[in-house]
């Protein structure tokens, strides 16, 4: 990938048919350094705002000279019916290059953007103030033309989309140019966000297009009309490429926008507004006309948006009072006119289309910058507030009477010639199959179009003086004037002699629109012909309205009219609203709502996993339905409905979670896993009694806070989730794996490989002792954890201030440590211990091991600490929970360790047999050693906690104890 | 054997050895005092162990039996994320002292989140996936909640744990259904039994770890927990989530689809297309009614995955490709974003009300172009880089035959521009009102231009990175 051409064998410059060149002007030519120009132009204007305002517009129109001047040198090949290419890779992968092709519908588009650029640099040179910050301007200026020459210059679509959405970029720092206006903020705004996104929706549609043609450029492209024009993809590819067309070229719905840019300072609205950027929508239908048009779909679409455009641009245009807003919807209806030519889709149409683009450039640019100079010289633009101009501004006056009736259509200056072109061609159309519709509606949009033409020479210029302008106007500096002038004369000479100043170009222009050789021929007269008639009556019916314009404007001023600014608020404001509504709606922050969502995206993935695959049963059969595993069942379906009901009550919600942990033991014990079982029930009393403790100091009822609904919705949710999960795991214990059990080999393996006939002991321990390991230093952490948190709860702060003002719900029993408690818990104690012993000794044959014997042993002491209180216990207790912890883990990995002395992994448990008389021979294995380890841990963590919560209710007022119990019978004075 | 599998993740080990001692160095010397050297020094680190792995060699190798790669992608990916995690923790810094932020523990945390990321990137079997995912989502929890003392960051990061808990077992459900069933974890192997009718439980199993995995790169519907984490953390934080996590995510999605189940394409590509369009689609929607830029941006990288899952869900090598591409640049135009997000104040006080932007163009010309061209870039306006990114996406998916898809994309797009643009509108056409004030540290000042100049410039060629991610697509896809 390389951003420079390659050199040899793929020739960057090709040229089809064409005179030879010499080998060192090639490349000078190249429509790449054409299009590159204006952008090396637009650096040196901002580098040289310190030498003047001259410096700067000379630069600008040094490089727009240059570049014109090379087209120049073109001119030849392409009228001879050549292409200059210029094709360099960028980013080939995704078709991105930077191909340039310049032909007749290129050569005349980038002609009219550089000329008219050059007459706007001079323009501009005198119209903008010295306060005005000139470097800037001319800057953005000139990136703005590079970008429309790029636009028409490019062969790659992909290429013509990045100039396409740099035209909008570079608009909208030109029309921002004067911030300070309110209505050029809001003017830029709306630009920006209908041509934005317009741009980007033909993002897809060029995507489209590029992936039916297989190829992003348009000489590719355009060889591909059957294959486009049959794809099912057409339609949508069409639309979203309209889409970008119409919001650019300010064609109705979309034509809002553009006046309301108008803010923008005038050379900026002469420019961008009238002559070049609203054209880009026209000159993409135009180049993309022979594979697009012709069909039903783009008739109907692009010829009826453009007449509605025309029309709707014209009328809007006949009542505006400023004078850049009436130029503004002239312009509006004009681009409609040429929208509704390429909608015919015939080549006659298209012909037409090409050479009205031409002279529309030509005489309302010449306009808009009459309406500047008058702005500029009477400090208005509102026609109420002038007239009378004509014995001010003569020259003014000429100029701008001479384009006005160009753009009326008066004969023999150049918009007649196209207007009445037009005309006729509308009288070939036949709409929905009515034949008058499109020539009458024509013909009324001509009528208008000189009846607004008429109103600006009238209402401007003619009239008697008035002592009232804002400023005495009179004629500005020939700078000031020339460029209009000059386009003046192309309009008189245009229409005078047709064939020689636009014949060329036209047919350049035209045969590279229609892909097939055109030659036109343009004249004034064309004998009496419906569009003679036609023209005439749209000519008179002009001065008509115009007498009445009075009360045809009371009757406009009274009817009520949709407001641009207020829809497009309204829009934008409904849009915003439903978004602010949806992420209410959504995002409320609320955790149950995020989980609902969650959870039934899952449950829709799941179903649709379900439905999309094959579902084949079960093949293992079920084992046969027990009794007692039935009444099993029940008790635990039981609790766990019964706690749905009944968890507000805490107290009762945790006896309720005690009996579903009880089942699930006894589920254990009954399926042949006595290990299991025997943990799962001491984890379940400590877990309990410590769940217990906490709850003292929690509500007992949980409060209501949810509506009926939300419990509704959550309820059949959770139902139709829980239903799934079930039926999942059936599915999956129906079902064999893909591999054999893993239960085989511990089977056969824990007793030679590990020493123990207690299978889950030796899978803990030993098989799988880097788990038991990891999880045994989990629990250490999560003991500190508690711990940490309990101390920093005690450190002071908010929930010590809760903590301290904490006041029980029932007053605490008078008998908080009886006797019977405190006398059972003590006989009991060394027997506990005895049967921790024995759990623990016992676990590498038989159901047991170090870590339920730390839970047995914990519940010996936890009934020591709720017999005689916290206070009492702990006083006796002399061993530190965090040393028990860390003496586990320690063991544990020494243990571990003990392995490498051997040569062995870390953890490899080895084992003998050792025969202590009077003891029976048992065996010692290095695993029993590291269960110690697992042993001392469990009963550190668990003490810990405990110690922890006992801190707490010891902050919280409980009053800490000296004596075993409270009443002591051999205390005669208790 | 083993010396090569620990040379193979000797980056990861140096960095995980390099956390653990700074957390010792940290808490025997002067705790927070050292935090600003710590976060430089894991910038410093994370910068060198970049250009590392991405100088070192070429090809692919796997370690520990195949449950770590060592390809062009996890280079690549690992380069983003250790790139784009310096970048933060270097603009990050001042903002965290300023506001007495700054813990010994972030840098540490950070350096730990990073090391899960570059397991992930790179992993190559279920175990190491869910190791280097929990290791990621375990430190970010905690970083979520760095503001110990803002009930509004706290509980960020406390709906960020449960929902990400609740991810994580979805996940974890997958893996063991896809274990069940393919009877291996390792990817090479589950691609290896996929071939002819697929076994419903493995579908099963496909689904629960796009689920999960859809939770961590905030797709939706699983995307809830995103606003609330982005505005409740600390402006850094939200910045830290917004680049390296994401690429991550994606990366390992990425891998989990094609290395694992690169044969039923169909399968998962009808699913994170679903998940694309819906995230591109709330994203954009949802993006318009905000006014707070943090909450914006949460709302803009929803949209932003919604686009690289398109990329995904073409389920071809150019798709991976647009997806690498396409986070490689959304992590650059992120930095920048956050860099100017993180300088945003008024009176000292960090600000993140949109409207502070009113007219800001007066008064920082440059640093308002900066931000216009990013705001022009995260709307995908040619001819900024961003629109290169969602080119790719695009073409990629309508080069599969989706092509109603990239329409919906570009639809998706259009409406997302509109909340972009609003934002250059303020700064250029706002109305007159209490504008911001205060400096902008020289580090974010960096990343705010440079990020802005790397969407200019990058036009030219997209500093290459596109023929890297081919190449990194490459392997993946086989």
């Amino acid at each position: 990938m390389s951003f420079w051409p390659k050199k040899g064998k793929d020739q960057p410059f090709r040229r089809r048919p064409g005179r030879p060149q010499k080998d060192w002007i090639a490349p000078l030519m190249s429509p790449a350094l054409i299009a590159a120009l204006p952008f090396l132009g637009a650096l040196l204007p901002g580098l040289m705002i310190r030498a003047g305002r001259d410096a700067c517009a000379l630069s600008a129109a040094f490089f727009t000279g240059l570049a014109l001047l090379m087209l120049g040198l073109n001119v030849p090949t392409v009228l001879a019916g050549g292409v200059v290419e210029t094709r360099i890779d960028w980013l080939p992968q995704i078709g991105l290059n930077a191909n340039f092709r310049l032909d007749g519908l290129g050569l005349m588009f980038a002609g009219l953007i550089l000329g008219i650029g050059l007459l706007i640099i001079l323009y501009a040179r005198f119209y903008l103030s010295k306060a005005d910050p000139m470097g800037q301007f001319f800057t953005y200026l000139m990136l703005f033309q590079g970008a429309m020459v790029g636009i028409v210059l490019s062969d790659n679509i992909l290429l013509l989309l990045v100039f396409w959405e740099l035209t909008s970029l570079s608009s909208f720092l030109l029309i921002g140019y004067w911030k300070h206006l309110p209505e050029g903020r809001q003017g830029a705004r709306m630009a920006l966000t209908v041509t934005g996104l317009g741009g980007l929706s033909m993002i897809a549609g060029m995507l489209i297009l590029g992936q039916i043609a297989g190829s992003y450029d348009l000489s590719v492209i355009l060889t591909q009309k059957a294959a486009i024009q049959s794809s099912p993809l057409y339609v949508p590819a069409l639309l979203l490429i309209l889409l970008g067309c119409f919001t650019k070229s300010a064609q109705f719905p979309f034509h809002f926008w553009l006046p309301r840019a108008m803010a923008a300072p005038t050379p900026v609205s002469a420019y961008l507004h009238s002559a070049t950027m609203v054209k880009a929508g026209i000159f993409l239908m135009a180049r993309l006309w022979p594979v697009l048009a012709g069909t039903e779909a783009w008739f109907y679409i692009v010829a009826t948006t453009g007449l509605v455009t025309l029309l709707v641009g014209a009328k809007i245009a006949l009542f505006k009072d400023d004078l850049k807003a009436l130029l503004a919807y002239s312009t509006v209806s004009h681009l409609g006119l040429i929208t509704m030519l390429l909608g015919f889709g015939t080549a006659e149409a298209a012909t037409v289309a090409v050479f009205h683009i031409l002279n529309h450039a030509s005489f309302k640019a010449a306009l808009f910058m009459t309406a500047g100079i008058v702005d500029h010289e009477a400090h208005t633009r509102n026609i109420r507030r002038l007239g009378g101009l004509r014995h001010l501004m003569p020259i003014t006056f000429v100029i701008g009477t001479i384009g006005a009736l160009a753009m009326a259509g008066i004969p023999p200056l150049n918009g007649f010639l196209s207007k009445e072109m037009m005309l006729e061609e509308t009288t070939h159309v036949v709409w929905a199959g009515q034949a008058w519709l499109v020539p009458l509606l024509a013909t009324i949009g001509a009528l208008l179009s000189a009846a607004y033409s008429y109103r600006f020479i009238a209402h401007v210029f003619l009239g008697p003086v008035r002592d009232d302008y804002p400023h005495k106007p009179h004629d500005p500096g020939l700078g000031f004037w020339a460029a209009p002038a000059l386009l003046c004369a192309i309009a008189v000479v245009g229409g005078l002699a047709p064939m020689a100043l636009f014949g060329w170009i036209v047919d350049a222009g035209a045969t590279a629109v229609t892909g097939e050789a055109v030659h036109v021929h343009l004249k004034l007269w064309h004998g009496v012909t419906p569009a003679l008639w036609m023209s005439i009556i749209a000519l008179l019916g002009g001065l008509v309205v115009l007498a009445a314009f009075a009360p045809l404007d009371r009757l406009w001023l009274a009817a009520p009219k949709p407001d641009a600014k207020r829809m497009f608020d309204g829009v934008v404001g409904g849009i915003r609203r439903a978004s602010l509504g949806m992420t209410d709606r959504l995002h409320d922050g609320s955790m149950s709502r995020a989980f609902a969502i969650g959870t039934a995206a899952m449950l829709a993935a799941g179903l649709w996993a379900f439905l999309g695959g094959a579902y084949v049963p079960g093949t293992r059969i079920g084992a046969p339905m027990d009794p007692l595993a039935v009444a099993g069942w029940l008790l635990l379906v039981a609790a766990t409905v019964a706690l749905l009901f009944l968890h507000r009550n805490r107290l009762l919600a945790l006896l309720l979670l005690g009996i579903v942990g009880l089942i699930v033991s006894v589920t254990f014990a009954y399926l042949s896993a006595p290990d299991l079982a025997l943990t799962q029930i001491s984890v379940e009393v400590v877990t309990i009694i410590l769940l217990l403790l906490a709850l003292n100091f929690l509500p007992k009822e949980t409060p209501r806070e949810s509506s009926p609904s939300r419990r509704g919705r959550d309820a059949v949710l959770a139902g139709a989730v829980g239903l799934a999960v079930g039926a999942l795991a059936y599915a999956l214990m129906t079902r064999d794996f893909a591999f054999p059990s893993i239960a085989a080999f511990h089977i056969d393996n824990a007793k030679p490989g590990g020493g123990g006939t207690n299978i889950v002991n030796v899978i803990l321990v030993d098989f799988r002792g880097y788990d038991t390991y990891g999880e045994l230093t989990v629990l250490g952490i999560a003991a500190l954890v508690i711990h940490a948190l309990a101390e920093a709860l005690l450190k002071g702060g908010a929930a010590n201030d809760r903590l301290l003002a904490w006041k029980p719900e029932t007053p605490e029993a008078g008998d908080r440590h009886p006797m019977m408690l405190v006398v059972v818990t003590r006989i009991l104690l060394p027997l506990i211990l005895m049967v921790g012993v024995f759990i623990f000794l016992r676990g590498h044959n038989q159901p047991g091991g170090g870590f339920v014997a730390g839970l047995v042993i914990a519940i010996g002491f936890v009934m020591q600490y709720m017999a005689s209180g916290f206070g009492w216990a702990a006083a006796r207790m002399r061993i530190d929970f965090h040393v028990l912890i860390a003496l586990g883990i320690l063991i544990a990995t020494a243990t571990g360790a003990g392995a490498w002395f051997n040569g062995l992994p870390f953890l490899t448990s080895a084992y003998g047999y050792v025969h202590l008389p009077p003891l029976e021979e048992f065996e010692l294995a290095t695993a029993a050693l590291f269960d110690l380890g697992v042993f001392l841990a469990v009963l550190g963590a668990v003490m810990l906690a405990l110690a922890s919560i006992s801190r707490l209710a010891v902050r919280a007022g409980e009053t800490v104890n000296a004596r075993p119990f409270d009443i002591d019978p051999s205390d005669r004075r208790g | 054997m083993f010396a090569t599998d620990f040379q193979i993740v000797l980056p990861e080990v140096i960095l995980a050895a390099y956390a653990m001692l700074a957390l010792l160095f940290a808490v025997y010397t002067g705790k927070d005092a050292v935090a600003g050297l710590l976060t430089w020094v894991t910038a410093g680190l994370f910068v060198l162990l970049a250009l590392w792995i991405g100088a070192g060699g070429d090809g692919a190798r796997t370690a520990f039996g195949g449950m770590v790669n060592d390809d062009p992608f996890s280079r690549f990916a690992k380069v983003t994320i250790l790139l784009s995690g310096a970048a933060v923790l270097a603009m990050g810094k001042d903002y965290m002292e300023r506001r007495d932020l700054l813990r010994f523990e972030y840098p540490v945390l950070v350096a730990l989140a990073t090391i899960g990321m570059m397991i992930m990137v790179s992993s190559g079997d279920l175990m190491t996936l869910y190791m280097g995912l929990e290791l990621q989502s375990l430190s970010l929890y905690v970083i979520a909640a760095i503001r110990r003392d803002s009930v509004k960051s706290t509980e960020a990061g406390l709906k960020y744990f449960v929902l990400g808990a609740l991810s994580s077992g979805l996940l974890l459900y997958g893996a063991s259904l896809t274990y069940g069933f393919a009877g291996t974890t390792l990817y090479s192997g589950i691609l290896s039994t996929l071939g002819g009718e697929v076994p419903l439980g493995l579908l099963f199993g496909l689904i629960f770890i796009i689920a999960g995995l859809a939770f961590k790169v905030s797709a939706v519907p699983f995307h809830m927990w995103t606003p609330d984490v982005y505005e409740g953390a600390p402006t850094p934080v939200t910045a830290f989530f917004a680049a390296a996590p994401k690429v991550a995510a994606m990366g390992l999605l990425a891998r989990v689809t094609q290395d694992a189940f690169g044969k039923i394409p169909g399968d998962w590509g009808q699913v994170l297309a679903l998940l694309a369009v819906l995230s591109m689609f709330v994203g954009a929607i949802a993006a318009i009614g905000q006014r707070d830029i943090k909450r914006l941006m949460a709302y803009s990288s929803i949209s932003h995955m919604g686009f690289a899952l398109l990329g995904l869900a073409s389920g071809t090598a150019e798709g991976v490709q647009a997806m690498l591409v396409y986070m490689a640049i959304y992590v650059t135009m992120s930095v920048g974003t956050f860099a100017f997000i993180l300088s945003m104040q008024k009176d000292g006080v960090p600000v993140t009300d949109i409207e502070s932007l009113n007219m800001y163009s007066k008064k920082e010309p440059l640093r308002a172009l900066a931000l216009l061209v990013l705001m022009f870039s995260l709307a995908g306006v040619p001819p900024m880089v961003g629109f290169f990114g969602k080119f790719y996406v695009l073409k990629a998916a309508v080069d599969a035959g989706m092509v109603w898809l990239a329409v919906l994309g570009v639809i998706a797009s259009v409406i997302g521009a509109y909340y972009y643009l609003r934002i250059v509108f303020y700064m250029y056409f706002g109305k007159e009102g209490d504008r911001l004030d205060g400096d902008i540290s020289p580090v974010q000042w960096v990343m705010l231009v440079g990020s802005a100049a790397v969407m200019v410039l990058g036009v030219v060629n997209l500093f290459g990175i596109d023929s890297l991610a081919a190449v990194a697509a490459e392997t993946l896809v086989r």
